[in-house]
């Protein structure tokens, strides 16, 4: 507990409360990293615990009751949720308070946050620069020191990917140990809550709290009652590597140097079927999201078109008024890949792809007890020229959508900072092996102090 | 692939498309980069559905849980005593 230390009751003292609710305020006038803000909203946090009036904050498709959940999305711009995500629950329960929900890109769907139909949401390191997506909103607000953490969600990437960008850590857990019960669903056999902080300590101490079996998710598993090893002498990295920006090579070279130095041996592992990530990712995560966005209909809840001649014009209008682009591609693949005559050809393929890679990283884990590898091929990128085409942004989500492809525990890890901008790498791990990665986080020393972006100053806090 | 493929898809996805050639080029972007598994020898390997499967998990059928129906019914865009109401279907 001893990063939470310096946060420890925050909220119940007014001079600290004060000071703290002007520090949000004059960071997110530059980031703009939540959608709501408002510390007195919460009522559900207990007196007492472990996390007493410490502060965090929820993505914004993880429900929290009376706050709003708009998964960024103009379908769900005024829904408020009449209940609260077990993940958040046991958070409550330990004493911590929601404070904000963070923007996002629409239902998840984007490496950028840009993808978001209510607010931009900027790195920073850099507000010319995109916060990485598709949690870029929790992110932000932890790089910015704003939460001491927060949760995302992580379908392909969408919990690693920003933390990488914005230089904090990023767990995307074992699947199915943390409930997804109030996680809107995009794809459901991919997708995990996961935690960024800027402290491996505190992601440790609030993935122990959310962890755990859940009546209400049927996916949920409990955690094996004699957990993994958590030592680690060996690191495989993968043999074939290419197209690394060159600040991300660098720090992709200097990691493994590092990891020698700790007495570690490091050994190269060929898991062939890796080739295949990015199109068994998408033809799986395309048809999911197709069956689990068509629940948007004007009915029951979120945006109603006012066109109502027919009961059919009125749903496809609603969702066309109510969806942006990329969720209508994603709905539109998701859709044809299951259309009669081609599921053979895509989606059961796409899942025995799957089974390949799932084997691949279990022969590798007979041989090492972690992996390394980038998170994604570049630095954050800055909006405008020189920007990644939504399909480049696709591509480069080969490194991090193999974990949610496997159902293994991923972490990114800072490394530094190269031209103003974070660099990071990304430990995997076999499932339930979450320790194993925080224990060699710490091994391998992220000096956080020096990882602090320009107007990053918590002195209020101390 | 062609336009009127990518609007037989959008009827079928309930989903109005007024511009069906913005999307078109990313759609076919995508479809592309998918065909690229037909390479893979994928025989003898079962479809992972779920990683960690763990099958049906069955419990007692006994009522349980909050009755959270009025606010879930105050969500509607429109609602009518205790239904939610759409366009006339006859």
């Amino acid at each position: 507990m001893t990063l939470l230390k310096s946060w420890d009751r925050v909220l119940a003292d007014v001079q600290s409360r004060t000071e703290y609710q002007n520090y949000v305020t004059a960071w997110e006038s530059k980031i703009r990293s939540m959608l709501t803000f408002d510390l007195n909203r919460d009522r559900f946090g207990a007196q007492d615990g472990p996390l007493a009036n410490i502060p965090f904050a929820v993505k914004d498709n993880i429900a929290v009751r009376d706050f709003n959940l708009t998964c960024g999305s103009r379908i769900l711009e005024n829904l408020v949720s009449p209940y609260t995500a077990t993940a958040v629950e046991r958070l409550q329960a330990a004493g911590a308070r929601v404070v904000g929900k963070t923007n996002l890109d629409e239902f998840g769907m984007g490496s950028s946050t840009d993808n978001s139909a209510l607010a931009q949401t900027n790195n920073p390191w850099n507000v010319n620069a995109v916060p990485g997506g598709s949690s870029g909103g929790s992110a932000a607000a932890v790089a910015a020191g704003l939460v001491p953490f927060a949760l995302g969600s992580d379908t392909g990437g969408s919990v690693r990917q920003p933390a990488a960008f914005c230089g904090c850590f990023g767990l995307k857990p074992t699947y199915g140990t943390v409930s997804r019960f109030g996680l809107v669903a995009y794809a459901s056999s991919l997708e995990v809550i996961g935690v960024l902080s800027r402290g491996v300590d505190t992601l440790e101490t609030v993935y122990d709290i959310i962890a755990g079996r859940d009546d209400r998710d049927q996916s949920s598993v409990a955690r094996p009652q004699n957990s993994p090893a958590r030592g680690t002498a060996r690191v495989g990295i993968l043999r074939q590597i290419a197209e690394l920006s060159p600040a991300i090579d660098a720090a992709y070279r200097e990691t493994i140097e590092k990891v020698k130095s700790l007495g570690v041996e490091i050994v190269e592992i060929d898991i062939p079927a890796l080739e295949y990530v990015v199109p068994a990712y998408y033809t799986i995560a395309t048809a999911e999201a197709s069956a689990n966005l068509a629940r948007y209909t004007g009915i029951r809840y979120g945006h109603r078109t006012s066109d109502d001649s027919s009961m059919e014009q009125m749903v496809a209008a609603s969702r066309n008024e109510g969806f942006g682009d990329e969720v209508k591609l994603r709905i539109l693949l998701g859709t044809y890949v299951l259309r009669s005559g081609f599921q053979d050809q895509y989606y059961i393929r796409a899942q025995k792809i799957r089974t390949a890679i799932r084997n691949g990283f279990d022969a590798a884990f007979g041989q090492v007890d972690l992996m390394l590898t980038p998170v994604f091929p570049t630095q954050a990128f800055l909006r405008g020229e020189g920007e990644l085409t939504p399909f480049q942004q696709k591509l480069a989500d080969k490194f991090t959508a193999a974990a949610n492809l496997a159902g293994i525990p991923a972490l990114t890890v800072p490394i530094g900072v190269t031209d103003g901008l974070p660099t990071a790498m990304q430990l995997l791990a076999p499932d339930f092996a979450e320790h194993r990665m925080f224990d060699f986080a710490r091994r391998m020393g992220v000096d956080m102090a020096a990882m602090t972006p320009d107007g990053f100053d918590e002195g209020w806090r101390k | 692939m062609n336009v009127n493929e990518l609007k037989t898809t959008a009827q079928l996805a309930m989903l109005d498309i007024p511009d069906p050639e913005k999307l078109a080029q990313a759609f076919s972007e995508m479809l592309d980069n998918f065909s690229k598994m037909m390479a893979v020898d994928v025989e003898g390997l079962e479809p992972t559905t779920h990683a960690l499967a763990q099958g049906n998990r069955l419990r007692e059928d006994v009522p349980r849980g909050t009755d959270e129906s009025e606010a879930v019914l105050d969500r509607a865009p429109e609602r009518e005593d205790r239904f939610f109401k759409i366009p006339n279907v006859l």
